[in-house]
């Protein structure tokens, strides 16, 4: 489980600690985006044990020889409880990372502590566990998952076992292997993790960190890079996703991590795109708008909590794949809630300051509701609850936001001439007149494509443009050095403004 | 922050009917006929034109458009993300361009953009690209300037206006409209009755400045740039009121309104391909008059439209 609060608590001690850490965070990220560009964007995490919070800070790095003399203690030991305690000295040990090289170069350790896993002990069980825990959250490439990888087979099996703390255990442990190369994710997939992934979320239900375990090692084995073709299918087959669906409800004693580790399993079974009608017949699509549409209750209401985002994005994500599954009227029922679309427009606006990607996500959403052949009863509903006003006020943003409402604004413009009217009289056209002086010559053109589906489509839209002072624009519009924006505002003066746009032959002789 | 519409259909807890299938479904479908012309033809060019359609977006993990998401989950993932002011870039107002072939110039706000397009591109000249702060004063600049009658005719009768607007009086020469100003209307008598004001920065490349003022001139020292073209040389040397010089650039129209070739017009700064701008309603714009990728547009004297004529100038950077 994810002891935020714990860290929050360790970042607010001093302020000098603050900066550094923001220093260190900034840093990291730049790290992360050039890891994804890269295709190498992987993560593992380390439980911490409850005694590791209390002796924060107080520990030493023991030295090699010492870390040797504990291991040797726990391979020739007989006397279990003094083993334990060997075995908890070296966990504590491998905390720090030197630790870790130390120990592998040991002959057969890695057998050992898989003995000690399959023991007779439970504590000794625990401990051995935790040691192999360490070893797979390693920063060095040498304590790989090849190396652990005499390990996995057990760690699976103890997956449909009835300890929580010890499956978690296993858990994130699998789940830090997963990322580490192809082969490893086939020899776990051979080895049966996805039926014990099955059945582990079911015994362990009631139990939601062991929950959220299974929804880190699962978004690990699955948005790893290359993931063979055998993975996904293994997975939608396997009947996980009913169990990954119940999990998504917002339930405010435990937080939001298992919520959240599901949801990031939901959108890389649907952005793979493997077998989306597959999810949506088991509900996928009603599960996440419901969701949605709860969530957007909360930030209608401003109690964002922290790390809402981070449900809301795959939530998003996972939406926006699963709508070009098939014709939207077979979606649709899957799709009544016309809340769904409030939603869609109270992010963007909740979240524009904080998450501008978060915005962007959501009205790209927008754009796969109101972008098919039978998208009208959405655009439709869009009007009717008033909420194309929200999208309006969004065009000043950049970061892809406002292209992205220019082009539902687009959608919603194709329907018809009822749509154009109603989108007028939303204020469409003197919010035109400013996209039209913007700098981004995207944002230009796409306003000039909606503006000639709107005054195409009735000429008194093409009179209320020029009564909102929009011809002059137009008009120095002509003169930009893109040709793809000169042609298009040539076309809107010559068709849509004939009565308006006189050559002055007069002005000089 | 949230309109409280939005609010209202979130948060309301009794059971509205809410359902899609429920709301009314407006008409879809365009009227077939258009006021203006056939609209078959009309949509036929209006298609070659315009290309939006409308389509889903499939987006696959790895795309950068997740790229934001992605590093936050991961963030999170390495306990890195709790952090109380935290630096994740934020949505940005879009900056405004101005359009005008050879100016973009970027602004922050629309009202900056506005002022301008407003100064420096309305009421502009098409003869010699000076833009005038308003619709009469440029009539009358044309009128004194670039009007062959209007000089035969001033031998004769009382041709300068007053330039204050609802005087009406007319003066056989400048000097005395000027004198009229400074005694009647107060004007102080170093207003630039003579001489432009040069307002714009001094990345604009000047013309060749033959030194024929008064003694009113008022110069920046703008640095001159070589190789300017000659053709300049038969406009009129003496600035106007108020006027705000545009760099003349060779490409505009000689004094008869002819195109001329155009020659590129060296800078010590970013080479900037402008030329005047030309509007051909019906053909294509670009006719190329160098080996350069630039295009140039030049706009026929007799051209002009109602709200101010657009010319190209010379002035690129940023104003803020």
């Amino acid at each position: 489980m994810w002891r935020l609060n714990a860290v929050r608590h360790k970042v607010g001690r001093q302020g000098s600690d603050l900066e550094e850490f923001k220093f260190k965070r900034r840093a990291h990220e730049k790290e992360l985006r050039r890891a994804r560009k890269d295709s190498q964007l992987v993560s593992k995490r380390l439980l911490l044990n409850d005694d590791d919070e209390e002796e924060d800070g107080t520990m030493d790095t023991l030295a090699s020889d010492q870390v040797v003399e504990l291991f040797k203690m726990v391979r020739h030991g007989r006397d279990l409880v003094k083993k334990e305690a060997d075995l908890r000295a070296l966990r504590k040990a491998l905390r720090s990372p030197s630790a870790h090289l130390i120990l592998i170069k040991q002959p057969n350790s890695i057998a050992i502590l898989v003995t000690n896993l399959c023991g007779p002990n439970p504590q000794c069980r625990l401990e051995a566990a935790r040691c192999l825990h360490e070893l797979s959250h390693s920063p060095h490439s040498e304590v790989d998952s090849l190396r652990l990888r005499q390990a996995t087979p057990y760690l699976i099996t103890f997956l449909s076992g009835q300890s929580p703390k010890f499956t978690e255990l296993c858990l994130y442990t699998l789940g830090n292997m997963c990322p580490d190369s192809e082969n490893v994710r086939d020899m776990l997939l051979a080895q049966g993790i996805i039926p014990a992934l099955n059945n582990c979320i079911q015994i362990h239900r009631t139990n939601l960190a062991v929950v959220e375990a299974v929804g880190f090692t699962l978004s690990q084995l699955i948005s790893a890079n290359y993931v063979t073709g055998r993975i996904i299918p293994a997975v939608l087959a396997s009947g996980l996703i009913p169990h990954l669906l119940s999990v998504l409800t917002l339930d405010s004693q435990f937080g939001l991590g298992p919520v959240i580790e599901c949801a990031w399993c939901l959108h890389y079974l649907a952005c793979s795109n493997v077998d989306n009608g597959a999810l949506v017949a088991q509900g996928t699509l009603l599960r996440c708008t419901s969701l949605l549409v709860t969530l957007g209750g909360v930030v209608a209401k401003g109690s964002i909590e922290e790390g809402m985002e981070l449900l809301i994005w795959p939530l998003l994500r996972c939406v926006g794949n699963l709508l070009l599954s098939g014709p939207l009227g077979a979606l649709q029922p899957q799709l009544n809630d016309s809340r769904l679309l409030a939603a869609l427009c109270a992010f963007p606006q909740a979240f524009l300051q904080t998450h501008p990607a978060l915005a962007r996500e959501s009205v790209w959403v927008l754009n796969n509701l109101t972008a098919a052949a039978d998208s009208s009863m959405f655009c439709s509903a869009l009007f009717y609850l008033n909420l194309v006003p929200a999208l309006i006020q969004l065009l000043p943003f950049s970061h892809g936001i406002n292209i992205m409402v220019l082009r539902v604004l687009g959608n919603i413009a194709h329907q018809g001439r009822e749509y154009c009217l109603h989108l007028a009289q939303a204020g469409l056209l003197p919010a035109l007149c400013a996209t039209l002086k913007m700098a981004d010559p995207e944002v230009v053109t796409f306003s000039l494509e909606v503006l000639d589906q709107l005054m195409a489509s009735d000429p008194q839209l093409a009179e209320e443009f020029v009564r909102q002072s929009g011809l002059p624009v137009l008009e120095a519009i002509q003169y930009s050095n893109q040709e793809t924006i000169r042609l298009r505002a040539t076309h809107l003066l010559e068709h849509h403004l004939p009565p308006h746009c006189t050559v002055d032959t007069s002005a000089s002789p | 922050m949230l309109p409280p519409e939005l609010i209202q259909l979130l948060t309301a807890s009794d059971l509205v009917d809410l359902r899609i299938d429920a709301i009314p479904k407006l008409q879809v479908g365009f009227r077939p006929e258009s006021l203006f012309s056939s609209f078959t033809s009309q949509d036929g060019e209006a298609k070659l034109t315009f290309t939006f359609i409308p389509h889903q977006i499939p987006l696959n993990k790895d795309h950068e458009f997740f790229e934001d998401g992605d590093i936050h989950r991961h963030l999170y993932l390495q306990n890195l993300s709790t952090c109380p002011a935290y630096d994740s870039p934020t949505a940005r107002q879009c900056e405004f361009r101005c359009h005008i072939s050879g100016c973009s110039q970027v602004f922050s706000t629309v009202e900056d953009y506005e002022h301008h397009y407003n100064t420096l591109h309305r009421h502009v000249c098409s003869s010699c690209q000076r833009s005038l702060p308003s619709a009469r004063l440029l009539d009358i600049h044309i009128q004194e300037w670039h009007d062959s009658l209007f000089s035969i005719l001033a031998e004769r009768q009382d041709m300068y206006q007053c330039l204050v607007e609802g005087c009406g009086l007319k003066y056989r020469t400048r000097e005395q409209r000027k004198d009229h100003m400074i005694k009647i209307h107060k004007y102080p008598s170093d207003f630039m009755f003579d001489k432009a004001k040069r307002i714009k920065n001094i990345k604009i490349a000047k013309k060749n400045m033959l030194q024929k003022g008064t003694s009113m001139e008022v110069s920046m020292s703008v640095s001159e740039p070589k190789g300017v073209c000659e053709v300049l040389s038969d406009q009129p040397e003496e600035e106007e009121y108020m006027e705000i010089n545009h760099s003349l650039e060779p490409g505009i129209l000689d004094p008869a309104g002819n195109p001329i070739n155009t020659v590129e017009l060296s800078t010590d700064h970013d080479t900037a391909p402008i030329l005047s701008v030309t509007i051909q309603p019906t053909t294509n714009q670009q006719r190329p008059q160098h080996n350069r990728e630039r295009h140039s547009y030049r706009v026929p004297r007799t051209v002009c439209f109602g709200q101010g004529s657009v010319q190209g100038f010379r002035g690129r950077g940023r104003r803020i």
